[in-house]
């Protein structure tokens, strides 16, 4: 958890500083802007008297021939400066330039006889420059963009409005279907079970079914003869997602109910045994330990078991097979066979198969003795159609508790047991004996520390001397020592 | 497949157990919200980082699907914080630049 949030908090950081340098161009570019527009004013000004100038010199060149500016105009600027220039010259060096005194003939209605333009002709080149000012584009360019452009963003809000009402709608139907199931199969359960839900507290406060996920809901119950517990796994479609529903437009899936039974120790003999759907077969045959392990996948079951059409059987001792699916399973099976995913009977089970090579392999995995089964829950909501699914489980139970197999079935069955471990020890062979070794050098280093840690020196040389001893006979060629009688 | 006997038996109640490799990816595990969660973040990362828009909403729907589908059990800290993030790219990428997102394929 912690290492998420420092990321998180990195990241907020990150975005910060790209906030403030962004901000900090911003301001960059605002005062760029104020620069330009202080230039372009003082620009303005400064250039204003200068066109002024060149109106009237121009005018005054021509003798007061016409007003506004002409295409001389860019010549006569030139003029003034240096006119003002030559004055200055004759006037005192690093005096200030005064504008008002050194133009004030400009102003003098005398000066110029006959010109009239004076002052409409002075404006109209003003309005025109600062006209230009108030179109500075300062306007930023999104305040101009049209509410129909983010069509995206809204789109991908009402997506998001679209997946949190089908959440709402979702959660709230997969909750009603799993309580509809446990209130159907409840009274049958509590004739069954001592125990109907346990919610994993000291106290039970309250026992039913327990909310895994939105679509996951359990149910433990306990305490019946031939098993230590039964645990119920509501696994509904996953209504609350709306990408899951629309995958599951592709792939159709079906509202499950994956029941667990741990049997009691030495209940039933030792086999293994699956029926199921063909896909579910082929599927748990690859995934489980004990199906791999033990089983074959038996050829053509509708003829040698009388198992519906669709359905495959894994296999390990073919009497066992036979006894399990009888007329009555046969029956249920028929009549169920569009409700039944899978049933799994094994006394050797221990889970999926471990994919990661770790310390764990060393071992062989603890096995139980189980009873596995999933069936489809109905579409339409019709609990009661596979109440008598449920009545089949505890049917096989006792089953299981009162089969017993023949001599010869045993005998296979150990010898299945005994090879699948041979196997074991054989595939692990190296990796226990680097181990053995790992921990035989442990040992020593362990004294060694032990030894040099002691304040006797006499201890120590003991040792050391013993260690040596060792080290020699282990370095030396192995051979065998013959006794040489002494003539 | 009637059963005459009661049989249920006190004495052989056992407490649940919930197992021990829930969280760790057994076989029956739903990895899904931990993968939205991992994309989310990614997402996240991007449109904070790279300023990409459609990457900042992206990396809200995975945060919410990782939150529709997290177990009761999954610590709920880690879904609001992936929800903070993917919100937090997505306020960083208008504030940034307020104008209309642009999808990937148009750029």
């Amino acid at each position: 958890m912690r290492p998420l949030y420092a990321f998180l908090l990195l990241a907020l950081l990150c975005a910060c500083q790209v906030r403030t340098q962004e901000f900090e161009d911003a301001n960059d570019n605002d005062f760029a802007e104020f620069e330009d527009d202080d230039e372009f004013v003082e620009a303005s000004f400064e250039t204003s008297p200068t066109a002024e100038n060149a109106e009237t010199i121009t005018a005054e060149g021509r003798g007061g021939a016409g007003a506004g500016p002409g295409p001389g105009a860019g010549e006569a600027k030139l003029k003034p400066p240096s006119a003002s220039r030559i004055e200055q010259d004759e006037d005192e060096d690093g005096l200030v330039e005064d504008d008002d005194d050194e133009f004030e003939h400009f102003q003098d209605e005398e000066e110029f006889e006959g010109y009239d333009g004076g002052d409409g002709v002075k404006e109209a080149p003003i309005d025109q420059k600062t006209e230009p000012k108030l179109n500075i584009p300062n306007i930023p360019l999104h305040f101009r963009t049209h509410w129909d452009s983010y069509w995206m963003e809204m789109l991908m809000v009402a997506g998001l409005l679209a997946y949190f009402a089908n959440f709402f709608a979702g959660k709230a139907k997969n909750a009603r279907l799993a309580q509809l199931w446990f209130s159907t199969h409840k009274a049958l359960l509590e004739d069954n079970f001592a125990l109907v839900g346990d919610d994993g507290k000291v106290e039970i406060e309250n026992p039913g079914l327990v909310k895994e996920s939105e679509s996951l809901y359990t149910l433990w119950c306990s305490g019946r003869t031939c098993c230590e517990g039964m645990l119920v796994e509501l696994k509904m479609i996953k209504r609350q997602d709306l990408v899951s529903l629309l995958a599951g437009l592709m792939r159709p899936q079906l509202d499950q109910a994956h029941i667990k039974i741990e049997l009691t120790k030495g209940l039933m003999d030792g086999f293994v045994f699956a029926v199921g759907t063909k896909k579910t077969i082929a599927k748990v045959f690859k995934e489980y330990t004990d199906l791999s392990k033990f089983c074959s996948l038996v050829a053509k079951p509708e003829d040698r078991y009388n198992v519906p059409s669709g359905f495959g059987v894994l296999s390990e001792i073919p009497e066992a097979t036979s006894s399990i699916l009888e007329s009555r399973i046969i029956t249920a099976l028929n009549k169920y066979q569009s409700y039944i995913d899978y049933l799994h009977i094994s006394d050797q089970f221990s889970g999926p198969i471990q994919q990661e090579e770790g310390q764990s392999t060393l071992k062989q995995p603890e096995t139980k003795a189980v009873l596995l089964a999933g069936f489809n829950l109905p579409k339409h909501a019709e609990m009661e159609t596979i109440k008598p699914l449920l009545l089949l489980i505890f049917y096989l139970m006792e089953r299981l508790k009162t089969y017993r197999m023949s001599k010869e079935g045993k005998s296979k069955s150990d010898k299945n047991r005994l090879r699948v471990e041979e196997e074991f020890l054989k595939s692990t062979h190296a990796a226990r004996a680097e181990a053995a070794a790992q921990r035989r050098e442990d040992k020593r280093k362990q004294e060694k520390e032990r030894v040099l840690a002691d304040e006797d020196p006499e201890k120590q040389r003991r040792w050391e001397l013993k260690e040596q001893k060792r080290q020699a006979k282990k370095n030396a060629p192995k051979m065998k020592r013959l006794a040489v009688k002494s003539l | 497949m009637s059963i005459t006997v009661d049989p249920r038996r006190k004495e052989k109640i056992n407490r649940y157990k919930a197992p021990k490799n829930a969280g760790q990816g057994g076989a029956n595990e739903d990895m899904l919200p931990d993968y939205m969660n991992i994309l989310g973040m990614i997402f996240s990362m991007c449109g904070l980082m790279m300023k990409l828009k459609w990457c900042a909403w992206f990396a809200l729907y995975c945060s919410c699907i990782s939150f529709a589908s997290s177990r009761a059990s999954d610590d709920a800290k880690q879904v609001l914080s992936s929800f903070m993030l993917s919100v937090s790219a997505v306020v960083m990428s208008y504030l940034q630049n307020p104008a209309a997102m642009t999808p990937p394929w148009a750029s």
